[in-house]
């Protein structure tokens, strides 16, 4: 046992560079990816059916292909299409793609929860559509969509693990690596699993929290 | 681009075993884990809850790896789809408990203190009061899950499952690269999940019909 | 209320025999109507009777499969659309209050009733304020600027649609059943705003059920049916003596039920 925690603190500041690799990555994901899904959100409520149906397939196709089958999408194609980047650029490309397919969704509910007739009070004051979606849609959908995002955050964290699959140094493929090196695979992964709960369980006490907040704001 | 696409469909028997298997372990699984959840005592519903939080809180490829290498290192050696069917299973036994407390939370209040006044034991009540109309509400999201987890099965193909997706990588790596079989490999995703989703539609629709006529 | 009786000023609004459909339900038959300046008129009728439906088009929240509509210097027919600016324009001359108030709850008061003029009219942040604070004053709620709309009284929050509505200088009020969803002590603080706007000269259409109003303030009660104005004239005419027995049912139900 003492081995054990032992091993454990030797291997923790390792892990913890991992660690700072995932929520890079997640940070990544989310920024590029939460004003994909709004655009796309967006696109997919217009009513000019050029701008509609390919915002719609977009969606649909990020949605229903796997995380997984996107990141190696990503990784192999964009070389092959004369695109050279890093394995970190690929990884945060293709999972912000995933974020913007499931996050439109989400952010369309909620734009869809903001009461029309406060979206006919703005045009009915002469705002411009551009400013009723600015400043009466947009701000109030999406704080309805925090609660649903922030569990979404949770699972593009724990997204990032399939990132090891291209070689990018995150928090997996630092305790494989030990792994592979002491063959102590059991110890180094429970570790490594324990180090996601330590980010996974407290954030999401803060999304029952925020969603709690919410729903009786509303109420 | 078709006969990557053939190449591929062989890899779909392994993936929908998988997914079908664990889903299974996953549905049986979480009876017990709702149950204990829903408990009298402290005990059993602390126990589920740290099941369910562990369970969900660690990626599913983090957990197959522990079950592969980990276990797999000297302690008990498991197929790489025996380790992804107990993984997946394992996880959506979690994921499905919820879903099932999800159904118990929206029984009218009375359903319990009418069963009981009828003189039904406790098991009684749940089984032919509680249970069957948890289930038909529980239908539409565990087949969102069951979707879902045909997706998440991908991962499988990393402790070397030779699914749909590691057919699709041995692809590219061959073809030095490219979009085109991550493409098929998408389209053949979506398209084994829509006989999915039609499949819960029907079912629900049927319970529905039931319960109305 | 003079203006209202010269012949020789020009309708603020002018209705020429618009239709509404929904589908095909036919909402608005052929209804004309015009409004001059300051004039105050209550429309009642059964539910369903169109009147909703009428005072949307006057802002053109619902669009007239054929007719002609004038507001102002705006005039729209099926031969001479809008165009986006003139749509806006069309719609920052007419204030409009609802029913379910429709304040935007994530706006400070003050916001709501500055954020539009600072959009739509291109007042800067001081002007709007300017403008918000005497506002807030003649609607008697000069305290709640930094409040949040969920914090108010729903009469409260009317008048402060009121106030809103009014921050853009429209040439003509609509509003459509402004006391319904209030208790009625909270139903006579708006009405009495609403009355001392009236006796400020403004041009008003309000659709409402408060029979005593329309008979106080109006100096024109409009009756729909059916998607018709079925009669209309001074409130003491047609509120105490009305033609039709349809009307007549329409009143005694009314003042039954109070
Ligand atoms: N968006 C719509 N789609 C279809 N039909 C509608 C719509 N809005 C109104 N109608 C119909 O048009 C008719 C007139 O409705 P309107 O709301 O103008 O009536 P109203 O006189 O304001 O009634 P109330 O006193 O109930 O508010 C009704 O038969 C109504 O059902
Ligand atoms: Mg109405």
């Amino acid at each position: 046992m003492s081995g054990l925690l032992a091993n454990w603190a030797d291997w923790l500041p390792q892990l913890w560079k991992g660690l700072l690799v995932s929520l890079q990555l997640t940070g990544a994901a989310l920024a590029a990816g939460l004003p994909l899904g709004l655009a796309l959100a967006l696109l997919s409520a217009a009513r000019a059916p050029w701008l509609k149906w390919p915002a719609i397939a977009l969606v649909e196709v990020g949605r229903g292909a796997p995380a997984l089958v996107v990141l190696q999408m990503v990784y192999y194609g964009l070389p092959s299409a004369g695109i050279s980047v890093s394995a970190f650029v690929s990884g945060a490309t293709a999972l912000a793609l995933t974020t913007g397919a499931y996050t439109s969704e989400i952010l369309r509910a909620g734009i869809n929860a903001v009461p029309k007739g406060e979206v006919e009070a703005g045009h009915a004051l002469g705002m411009t559509p551009g400013d009723v979606l600015r400043f009466v849609v947009i701000p109030q959908g999406v704080i309805f969509a925090v609660p649903a995002l922030m569990g979404f955050a949770i699972l593009i964290f724990q997204a990032t693990a399939l990132t090891f699959t291209i070689a990018i140094p995150e928090l997996l493929a630092r305790a494989y690596r030990i792994g592979a090196a002491t063959y102590l695979y059991f110890d180094v992964l429970v570790l490594a699993g324990l180090v996601y709960l330590a980010i996974t369980i407290p954030f999401g006490w803060l999304v029952n929290r925020a969603a709690r907040r919410l729903g009786s704001h509303l109420g | 681009m078709t006969e990557t696409f053939l190449a591929l469909l062989k890899g779909v028997p392994v993936a929908l075993a998988v997914t079908g298997l664990s889903f299974l372990i996953g549905a049986v699984l979480g009876i017990p884990l709702v149950l204990m959840r829903r408990a009298r005592s402290v005990l059993p519903r602390l126990a589920a809850r740290i099941y369910i939080d562990v369970m969900r809180g660690i990626p599913p490829v983090v957990w197959l790896f522990i079950i592969f290498f980990g276990l797999g290192s000297g302690i008990v050696t498991l197929s790489p789809f025996q380790a992804a069917v107990l993984g997946m299973g394992l996880i959506s036994a979690a994921y499905l408990a919820e879903i099932y407390r999800g159904g118990f939370l929206t029984l009218p209040a009375g359903q319990n203190a009418a069963a009981v006044a009828l003189g039904l034991t406790r098991l009684d009540t749940l089984r032919y009061v509680l249970a069957p109309q948890v289930l038909r509400v529980s239908v539409p999201p565990m087949a969102t899950f069951l979707v879902s987890l045909l997706k998440d099965t991908t991962v499988a193909s990393t402790i070397g499952v030779r699914d749909v997706m590691m057919l699709v990588t041995q692809q590219a790596q061959a073809a030095g690269g490219g979009f085109a079989p991550f493409i098929a490999a998408a389209v053949l995703y979506i398209l084994l999940s829509i006989p999915v989703a039609a499949l819960a539609r029907a079912m629900d629709a049927r319970m529905r019909r039931r319960i109305t006529a | 209320m003079t203006e209202a009786q010269s012949p020789a000023a020009p309708p603020v609004v002018s209705l020429e025999k618009i239709n509404i459909r929904y589908g095909n339900h036919h909402a608005i038959r052929d209804v004309s109507l015009d409004i001059a300046r300051g004039e105050v008129v209550a429309m009642v009728g059964p539910s369903g009777a169109g009147k909703s439906t009428l005072l949307r088009a006057i802002n053109m929240l619902e669009t007239p499969v054929s007719g002609t509509l004038r507001v102002g210097d705006f005039t729209f027919s099926l031969d001479h659309r809008l165009g986006q600016k003139d749509l806006l324009a069309l719609r920052r001359s007419t204030g409009m209050v609802f029913q379910q108030f429709n304040l935007f709850p994530h706006m400070t008061v003050g916001k709501n009733i500055s954020l539009p003029q600072m959009r739509v009219l291109g007042r800067s942040r001081a002007e709007a304020d300017k403008v918000t604070a005497r506002l807030l004053e003649r609607v008697h709620l000069a305290d709640k600027a930094a409040a949040y709309p969920a914090r108010l009284s729903g009469g409260q929050q009317q008048r402060i649609a009121i106030a809103r509505a009014l921050a853009l200088d429209p040439k003509v009020m609509l509003f459509d059943e402004p006391t319904s969803a209030l208790d009625p002590e909270l139903g006579l603080e708006v009405l009495a705003v609403m009355r001392e706007l009236a006796a400020d000269g403004m041009t008003m259409i309000v659709v409402t059920h408060e029979i005593a109003f329309a008979a106080e303030v109006a100096d024109r009660v409009i009756v729909m049916a059916d998607g018709e104005i079925i009669e209309q004239g001074p409130p003491d005419q047609v509120i105490r003596n009305p033609k039709l027995p349809r009307t007549q049912k329409f009143f005694r139900a009314i003042l039954d039920r109070h």
